[in-house]
């Protein structure tokens, strides 16, 4: 009967410890995570504007389209300034929230900055050059948002 | 102790994920996606890329890029789908030594598994930074018709990743996991996994101790980006009828057309309407062109009409293949980002009369199943620590039949809330606690859990005795609701079970209704609120010109109790604009006349002070005089 009984104790004191110790895990783990939180947060407030201005991104790249177009016809020049004080006034907007534009032409394709979308053959250029920039990469705080879609030479 | 990664290595895209604290988390890649293409290159220099960088140069580089690997991983070269496959891929595959498959990248033939391998590094690599800790363990999960030669090549990749891999599992068997399916025993599950290229249904059976896969069915080349065809299709077509131009021929063209399709489709998963506007979309001899067209929720879903009556004809011929009726299926989980879409939904839900389990992000619910399994194996997730959360929010009914929630839905039990309230009105001797469980805000349009009263609570004006009510849910659901009376310590007190017991059918009635009931609840709970401030703000007033009336003006007294009056004329009217109208004129009224008495007792005081300050003035004053007239001088 004590063996039994002394059993018993020794099971619920080694429970006692397991469920005592996985309550301060628990616990620490939850302060550890409360300043995991913290740094979240921190990158959070950085790129933070990063989904809008993505959603923005097209905009500019519309306006930038627009621009060519128009300057194709020099009975444009008045629209065309227009336009493209209207596109100087965004530009800025995302300027002076950390946006760079990202260099394509004459670069060498980096897949890390570019994004293939064709590939040209041109006898006079340099393999792997790019030849023409579809649409203009980004940068926001140094982190790239979105690639250059280029076109480069086979 | 390490952590176990869980990881989906999908046909297209792979996820990864590990147990934090007791919680399931997916894991961002180095490039701070939560996906990662499942995509290998090798460049003409010799590097190797993985994920979203193989892809960006893919178009460069079509030979050495290496897609899809999952299509031939564990398979013989002369099976029959990695031949049909074979004319799709623009890289080279050829018979290996023991009948396998050699896949060709840059001068050297490798073996699908040693491609898979390279995915699976690049995991490892990007988890082991991100969490800072090395990981040496893994769960891979493979579809469940694998058969044991692919299940195989799946373990080995892991291992030349440098992972010991401790279990390969099925990928409808992870995606119940994270649902938490498997604790109830004797279920049958469906698993509808709508993905990007392809379409796969698993019927599971859980029993005692596993889960058996009963049949499996689908479609290997069916999936979301067939869905974004046919729209970049209608939109092609549309544009050739109204502009004469057919866009398919220039390949820029259909590349915005190909993004903004998906986009489309996404939209209107959450919205009835969406515009596909692509300005400059091309130009001709004739000036610019333009590409602007509504597509609605109704044409979309009559543009994919018949690839959904597919895969619900695919998941009556699977349950069929099992044995199974459609009323026997107790549980529907849905995977892959197509579940999105509204009308799948609703067609899932016609078909088995009950709602999917979908809240789990549809392209993470596998990666996450992994990472539970992961942590059943190291013990971390103990079942006495699967926690549950109560569906419905709960509350107690207070001053104008309002429901104040004291324990919002969804918060994780066992948990305790408590809150202060008080009396409604003079000398009222006791309080009763009217349990609510809703999402309504008014009282009588939520559930009642039950009723009880604390009496004797000692005459006071309203709002001045403190009712302490605390809330405790316990790990089995069981609410316990007490009401103290902190001055007397009269305590009183109520048991419910059952308030996490709530079918998902009722949760999901019970959320609908609160939605579509918003607009008009939000308008009477403003009501309310208008109302019970104007109470008090009467009673209050009344209160102030009965202690201390003879101290106003007799003119101000008079033109605060007629506001009062005033206000009490409208205040149990449903004009919330009377009601707040006549509730500023009172407060305005009572303010300035207490500013006016406040300014009475300030004029009493400081008549000392004022004879000491003259002198001061009139030293002031003889300074910029001396001033003036030094600086003239010296002009």
């Amino acid at each position: 009967m004590e063996k039994e009984l002394k059993k018993k104790i020794e099971e619920l004191e080694k429970q006692k410890n397991e469920y005592l110790a996985g309550w301060q895990r628990a616990k620490a783990d939850f302060l550890n995570f409360k300043k995991d939180e913290a740094e979240r947060f921190k990158k959070i407030l950085e790129y933070a504007s990063e989904d809008l201005i993505l959603e923005i991104l097209p905009v500019l790249d519309n306006f930038e389209k627009a621009e060519k177009e128009i300057s194709k016809n020099k009975e444009n020049s008045n629209y065309l300034n227009g336009f493209l004080n209207i596109k100087l006034q965004l530009k800025n907007i995302l300027t002076n929230r950390g946006i760079e534009e990202l260099l394509s032409i004459s670069q060498k394709f980096d897949p890390n900055i570019h994004d293939a979308v064709e590939i040209i053959e041109d006898k006079n250029g340099n393999t792997g050059e790019i030849l023409e920039e579809v649409q203009k990469g980004y940068k926001l705080n140094g982190k790239v948002i979105r690639p250059a879609k280029v076109k480069v030479i086979k | 102790m390490s952590k176990i990664l869980g990881i989906d290595l999908g046909t297209t895209f792979s996820a990864m994920a590990v147990i934090e604290s007791g919680e399931p988390k997916i894991i961002e890649n180095k490039e701070g996606a939560r996906t990662t293409p499942s995509v290998v290159a090798i460049t003409k220099n010799n590097e190797r890329l993985v994920g979203v960088l193989a892809k960006r140069q893919q178009i460069t580089n079509p030979t050495n890029t290496v897609f899809s690997v999952k299509r031939l991983i564990g398979r013989r070269f002369s099976d029959k789908e990695v031949q049909k496959d074979k004319k799709l891929l623009p890289y080279e595959i050829r018979e290996s030594s023991d009948q396998g498959i050699e896949i060709k990248m840059g001068d050297k033939w490798l073996k699908p598994i040693e491609i898979s391998a390279q995915i699976l590094q690049k995991l490892k690599q990007d988890a082991e930074e991100k969490l800072g800790e090395k990981i040496d363990e893994a769960i891979i999960t493979c579809p469940a018709y694998f058969d044991d030669s692919q299940r195989k090549a799946t373990k080995v990749s892991g291992e030349i990743a440098g992972f010991k891999v401790r279990r390969v599992i099925n990928e409808p068997t992870a995606a119940a996991l994270a649902y938490g399916l498997t604790k109830k025993k004797n279920q049958q599950i469906i698993i509808y996994d709508f993905g990007g290229g392809t379409f796969d249904i698993s019927i599971l059976d859980v029993a005692e101790d596993t889960v058996e896969v009963k049949a499996t069915g689908g479609n290997t080349h069916l999936g979301g980006d067939d869905f974004d065809q046919k729209i970049m299709d209608w939109v092609v077509d549309k544009f050739k009828e109204d502009q004469g131009i057919d866009l398919s021929k220039d390949p820029l063209a259909l590349q915005r057309i190909k993004e903004a399709a998906e986009k489309a489709k996404i939209e209107l998963s959450t919205s009835m309407e969406t515009e596909i506007n692509l300005p400059f979309v091309t130009s001709n001899a004739s000036g610019p062109k333009h590409l602007l067209y509504k597509l609605n929720r109704v044409q979309l879903e009559n543009l994919v009409a018949d690839f959904i009556s597919e895969s619900i004809d695919l998941v009556k011929k699977t349950l069929a293949e099992a044995n199974f009726k459609v009323s026997d299926i107790e549980e529907i989980v849905l995977v892959g980002g197509q579940t999105r879409m509204p009308k799948i939904r609703e067609e899932i839900k016609k078909l088995f009369n009950k709602e999917p389990c979908k809240e789990i992000n549809p392209d993470e619910v596998v990666a996450i199943g992994a990472a539970i399994e992961g942590g059943i194996l190291q013990g971390e997730v103990k079942d006495v620590l699967l926690l549950d959360v109560t569906p419905l929010s709960l509350g107690i009914e207070t001053l104008g039949q309002v429901n104040t929630v004291l324990i919002s839905k969804n918060t994780t039990v066992p948990t305790s809330k408590t809150q202060v309230f008080s009396t409604a009105a003079d000398s009222q001797p006791s309080v009763e606690i009217h349990v609510l469980q809703g999402e309504r805000p008014m009282a009588q349009d939520n559930k009642t859990l039950g009723r009880f009263m604390l009496d004797g609570i000692a005459p006071a004006p309203r709002g001045t005795p403190q009712i302490e009510v605390i809330f405790d849910i316990d790990a089995n659901g069981i609410l316990n609701v007490s009401a103290k009376d902190k001055a007397t310590g009269k305590e009183q007190s109520i048991r419910i079970e059952g308030s996490c017991g709530v079918s998902k059918e009722e949760v999901e009635k019970m959320k609908k209704e609160a939605e579509i009931h918003a607009e008009e609840d939000k308008k009477r709970q403003e009501l309310i609120e208008a109302k019970n401030l104007a109470d008090g703000l009467v009673y209050t007033t009344e209160k102030l010109l009965k202690e201390s009336g003879d101290k106003f003006d007799p003119e101000a007294k008079k033109e605060i109790e007629e506001k009062v009056e005033e206000l009490k004329k409208v205040k149990d009217s449903d004009s919330m604009e009377d009601i707040k109208k006549r509730t500023e004129e009172l407060s305005q009224v009572a303010q300035k006349a207490g500013a006016d008495l406040y300014k009475k007792e300030q004029e009493k005081k400081p008549e000392e002070n004022e004879q000491e300050k003259k002198p001061e003035e009139n030293e002031q004053e003889k300074k910029p005089e001396e001033g003036e007239y030094k600086e003239k001088e010296n002009k």
